[in-house]
C-alpha cells in the first residue's frame, strides 16, 4: 500500500469543515456539575473510580454517535423527529420535561460561575448578573460560526485540567492500572453503598440529556451530510475521548491530593480547588479555578439555547436567532427566562449550591433513559433512517447502556434517602 | 354543514347499522387522482385486522362513526403509495404555508362534513397550526369532549386554507401520484422560496428544486445562502442542475459553480447549452472577490452610433435581470467603451435623439478591481452600475448594485 497525502489531505480538509458539534458536545458533559462530580470522586475515593471512565467513554460515543448520524441522515434535529414520530402529546410531556431539567443545569452553572469566582473574592451579586448578560449578548447577537469558533476556543482551554494533574504529581503507574483494572472487592465493600452512588453520578453526568438535543441540532445547522458523515463519525469520537480524558485528569488530580491527605469530603468543586492550593501550589490552583469558570461559562451559553431551538422545533413555534423578537417570541422568551431564572435563583440570599449541583445531576439521571429510548426507536426506524439504520452489535451496546443507565438511575433514586 | 377536526376522527368507534361498535378509525385518506380535498375512505382497525370504510358509505361522524353498511363487507385494507393519509403525511408534519410564507407544523387537520342523499361528504378545508389544535390534542380523552369544545372555542384559531398549503414530499414518485407540484410557492416572491427553502430539512429542499419551474428555481437560488445553495444544487443530478443553473444570471451561475467541487461543476457545464457555458466559464476564470467575478455579461450595449429609438429597442429584446437596465452603454471600434447613458435620459428624450448627446462621464473600472475598491467606487460615485472594461478599454461586464449590497452583507 503506498502512502498518498493527497487523499490524507482531502480527508483533513474533509475533517476541518465538520469538525465542531461533537467536540463542543462532548465537553458539554464537564460542565460546572461534571466537575463536581469528578472532584469529589478523586478525593472520596482516589484512584478506585478511574476503571468506570472506560465504559462510560464507550457509552457516550455510541449514543453521541446515534445522535449525529440521525441529524445527518434525516436532516433534522431530536425534537423534530420525536414529534413527526410520536405525536404532539409525547413531545409536549417530553419537552415540559427537557425544560425542568435542563433549568436546573442551567443553575448549576451559574452557580459553577458564582464559586468559580468566589475564589478570587468577586462577588455572586455582580459577577452572576454580568455572566447572565455575557451570555444573552454572545448568543443573540453572534452568527453560528463566530459562537462555535468561540465555543471550540473555549472546548481548547480545557486542558487546564490536564495541567492541574500533571502539577498534582500524581502515582502515574498507579494510575494508569487502577483505569485498566476494577479495584478490589474489599476495597469497594469498605467504602459500602456511597461508593455505588458516586459511580451513578459519574457515568450520569458524562452523558447529559441536552447534549444529545444540541449536537444533533448543530449536525444539522452545519448542514453535515450523509457523504461527510464519515468525518463527522470522527468529530464525535475524538470529542468524547478529549472529555474523557479531562475527567480523568480532574479526577486524579483531586486523588494525588486530596484524597491522599485525608480530606476526603468537599463541598464543591471551588473547594477542591481551595483544598489544592496548598498542596499542589498556586498555579494549580488557579488552574483548576479557571478551568470551572471556563467549563460553568462554556454550558451555560450552550445550555438555553439548545433548550430553547429543541422545544420550539418539537411544538412548531417559530425559532431562530435570525427571527427578530415579535416574530419568535416564544423562542426568545423561553431563551430569556431560562437565563434570567437560572441566574436570578442565585442571587437569593442562602442559596445552596452544592444542593443546586445535586439536583441538576439527579434530574439530568432520571431524563437520560427516555431520551436514549426515544433515540434508539427512532435510529432504528428504517423508513426514517434507510441503510443508516444501528447495526446488531451497535444496538446491543446502545440497549446495555440504556438498561444500565436506568438500573443506576431507578438504584440512585432508591439510595436517595 | 359542520366543522369536525381529524384528531376528533382518529380513534373514534365504528358503529355498523346496527349501531354496535365494530373497530375504531386509524386512518383517514384521501385519493388526489379523483378529488383533491374530499375523503376517499377510513382504514378502521378492527378484530378482523384493518378495514375499509368507504366515504359513501359512512352515515354520521359525531360523536362516532356510523357506517351504511355491514363490517362484513369491508374490504381489506391493502396499502396504496397514492392516496393521501391524513394521519401519517399531515398531522405533525411540516408543510409550507403559502399565505404566510413560512414554514410550519400541522397541529390538528379540519374537515368539513355536509350531508348528502343517506351519507357524509366530509372534505378538508384547512390544517390548524395553533394553540387551538395543540391543546384538543394535549386534553384528549383527558377532559370530557363538550367541555373540551366549550374551552376550545374561547381560542382564536389559527389555520391555513387547504388552497394554501403546499406539502412536502421527498419521493419524487409519490409527488406525481400525490399532485403535489409546489404551485403555491412557484407564485411566491423569489427572495420568499429562498426563505422558506433555508427553513427546510436538505431532503425537502431537494424535493422543491426537483419539482418547481427552472426558471423559478434559478430566481430562488440566486437569493439562497450560498452554503445551502451549493448543497441543494450538489444534492441534484447534473441534468437538472443544469437546466436551473442555465436560466441563472451568469455572474450569479459562475458564484454558484465556484462553491462547487471541480468534479460537480465540470459535469454542469457539460451539460449545459453551448452559449451559457462559455459565458459562465468565462467568469469562473477570474477571481472571486474582483470586479470581474462579481459582474455580470448581461448588460445592454449599443453602437455610439446609436439614437434613443435604438435603444428602447435594445431594451425591449434585453433578457438579462432588470438591475442591469439602468445604464446603456455606448460602444465605439472593437467594442471599446466610450459612453453611458442612463435610463431616466433615455425615458425623456425624444426618438431621434443621439445617444452621444446624451451620454455622461461613465465610471470603469479594471477586472481585477478587488471587492473594496469596487464597492467604494459605488461609494463615492452614487452608482446604480459600474462598466468593467479590460486593458484595451473594452466593455467586459457590468457590476450591478444589488450585487454589491450583497457583497458588503455577507462580509461582516
Amino acid at each position: 500500500m503506498t502512502f498518498s497525502w493527497k487523499s490524507w489531505k482531502t480527508r483533513l480538509l474533509m475533517f476541518a469543515a465538520v469538525v465542531g458539534p461533537g467536540l463542543i458536545a462532548g465537553e458539554g458533559g464537564n460542565d460546572a456539575g461534571g466537575i463536581w462530580t469528578y472532584s469529589v470522586a478523586g478525593a472520596r475515593f482516589g484512584y478506585s473510580l478511574l476503571w468506570a471512565m472506560i465504559p462510560a467513554t464507550a457509552a457516550l460515543i455510541v449514543v453521541q454517535e446515534m445522535a449525529a448520524r440521525m441529524g445527518a441522515v434525516t436532516g433534522k434535529g431530536l425534537s423534530d423527529l420525536i414529534r413527526e414520530e410520536f405525536g404532539f402529546r409525547v413531545t409536549f410531556f417530553l419537552m415540559a420535561a427537557l425544560v425542568a431539567t435542563n433549568f436546573g443545569n442551567v443553575m448549576a452553572e451559574f452557580a459553577g460561575v458564582a464559586s468559580s469566582l468566589a475564589l478570587f473574592d468577586l462577588p455572586r451579586q455582580i459577577v452572576v448578573p454580568l455572566a447572565a448578560a455575557a451570555v444573552w449578548t454572545l448568543v443573540v447577537r453572534g452568527t453560528y460560526d463566530s459562537v462555535e469558533k468561540i465555543f471550540l476556543i473555549s472546548s481548547i482551554f480545557f486542558v487546564c485540567y490536564i495541567f492541574a494533574g500533571i502539577l498534582a504529581h500524581p502515582d502515574w503507574k498507579a494510575a494508569a492500572f487502577a483505569t485498566v483494572t476494577q479495584p478490589e472487592t474489599l476495597t469497594v465493600r469498605n467504602y459500602g453503598h456511597v461508593y455505588v452512588y458516586t459511580l451513578i453520578a459519574l457515568v450520569g453526568t458524562t452523558i447529559a440529556p441536552w447534549m444529545q438535543f444540541y449536537l444533533q441540532a448543530s449536525i444539522v445547522e452545519k448542514g453535515v451530510t450523509v457523504r461527510q458523515y464519515r468525518a463527522s463519525r470522527w468529530d464525535v469520537i475524538i470529542g468524547a475521548l478529549f472529555a474523557a480524558v479531562i475527567a480523568w485528569f480532574i479526577i486524579v488530580a483531586c486523588a494525588a491530593t486530596l484524597h491522599l491527605t485525608g480530606q476526603t469530603e468537599i463541598r464543591d468543586a471551588a473547594d477542591a480547588a481551595m483544598a489544592l492550593k496548598p498542596l499542589a501550589g498556586e498555579f494549580a490552583y488557579l488552574l483548576f479555578a479557571a478551568g470551572l469558570f471556563n467549563a460553568s461559562l462554556f454550558a451555560a451559553t450552550v445550555l438555553p439555547i439548545s433548550t430553547a431551538y429543541a422545544v420550539c422545533e418539537g411544538l412548531g413555534f417559530e425559532s431562530g436567532l435570525d427571527k427578530k423578537f415579535h416574530e419568535a417570541p416564544v423562542f426568545y422568551w423561553l431563551y430569556t427566562l431560562l437565563i434570567v431564572l437560572g441566574a436570578g435563583v442565585l442571587l437569593l440570599p442562602n442559596i445552596p449550591l452544592v444542593q443546586i449541583m445535586f439536583f441538576s445531576q439527579v434530574v439530568n439521571g432520571v431524563m437520560l433513559p427516555f431520551v436514549l429510548i426515544f433515540m434508539l426507536l427512532l435510529v432504528n426506524d428504517r423508513e426514517l433512517m434507510g441503510t443508516h439504520v444501528n447495526s446488531r452489535g451497535f444496538n446491543i451496546i446502545a440497549w446495555i447502556t440504556v438498561a444500565s443507565m436506568m438500573g443506576l438511575t431507578v438504584a440512585m433514586l432508591l439510595t436517595q434517602r | 354543514m359542520s366543522v369536525v377536526t381529524l384528531s376528533e376522527l382518529l380513534g373514534a368507534a365504528v358503529r355498523d347499522p346496527s349501531g354496535s361498535v365494530r373497530g375504531r378509525v386509524r386512518e383517514i385518506a384521501i385519493a388526489p387522482q379523483d378529488h383533491a380535498t374530499r375523503v376517499a375512505y377510513l382504514i378502521v382497525r378492527t378484530s378482523n385486522g384493518e378495514r375499509v370504510v368507504r366515504a359513501d358509505a359512512v352515515k354520521s361522524c359525531s360523536p362516532s362513526v356510523r357506517a351504511s353498511s355491514d363490517a362484513a363487507a369491508w374490504d381489506t385494507h391493502t396499502p396504496s403509495d397514492g392516496d393521501l393519509l391524513l394521519k401519517r403525511d399531515l398531522l405533525d408534519q411540516q408543510i409550507i404555508d403559502v399565505h404566510g410564507r413560512k414554514v410550519v407544523r400541522v397541529n390538528d387537520v379540519e374537515l368539513d362534513a355536509t350531508p348528502l342523499n343517506s351519507h357524509l361528504i366530509l372534505n378538508v378545508t384547512s390544517v390548524d397550526v395553533g394553540a387551538r389544535g395543540a391543546i384538543r390534542r394535549l386534553a384528549k380523552g383527558l377532559v370530557p369532549s363538550f367541555t373540551l369544545r366549550a374551552l376550545l372555542e374561547k381560542i382564536p384559531p389559527r389555520v391555513i386554507p387547504w388552497q394554501f398549503v403546499d406539502l412536502l414530499e421527498t419521493d419524487p414518485a409519490r409527488r406525481v401520484k400525490l399532485k403535489i407540484a409546489y404551485e403555491g410557492l412557484s407564485k411566491l416572491h423569489p427572495a420568499d422560496i429562498a426563505d422558506i427553502v433555508e427553513d427546510l430539512p436538505p431532503a425537502e429542499r431537494e424535493a422543491v428544486f426537483e419539482t418547481i419551474d427552472e426558471e423559478v428555481a434559478a430566481e430562488a437560488l440566486e437569493e439562497i445562502d450560498p452554503k445551502v445553495r451549493a448543497a441543494i444544487v450538489e444534492s441534484l443530478d447534473s441534468d437538472r442542475a443544469a437546466d436551473i443553473v442555465e436560466e441563472m444570471d451568469p455572474d450569479a451561475a459562475a458564484d454558484l459553480l465556484e462553491d462547487l467541487s471541480e468534479k460537480q461543476s465540470g459535469e454542469i457545464l457539460e451539460q449545459m447549452e453551448p452559449e451559457g457555458r462559455e459565458e459562465v466559464a468565462h467568469l469562473l476564470e477570474f477571481g472571486e472577490r474582483t470586479a470581474a467575478g462579481r459582474m455580470t455579461t448581461e448588460y445592454i450595449a449599443v453602437p455610439e452610433t446609436a439614437v434613443v429609438d435604438d435603444a428602447i429597442e435594445a431594451l425591449k429584446h434585453f433578457e438579462g435581470s432588470r438591475e442591469a437596465l439602468a445604464t446603456i452603454y455606448l460602444t465605439g471600434d472593437g467594442q471599446k467603451l466610450v459612453g453611458a447613458v442612463t435610463l431616466v435620459k433615455i425615458a425623456i428624450s425624444s426618438p431621434a435623439a443621439q445617444l452621444s448627446d446624451l451620454s455622461e462621464p461613465y465610471i470603469a473600472c479594471a477586472p481585477d478591481t478587488p471587492d473594496d475598491e469596487v464597492a467604494a467606487l459605488f461609494d463615492k460615485y452614487n452608482l446604480i452600475t459600474l462598466a468593467v472594461a479590460d486593458e484595451h478599454g473594452r466593455l467586459a461586464g457590468i457590476i450591478t448594485a444589488d450585487d454589491v449590497i450583497t457583497m458588503l452583507r455577507h462580509r461582516r
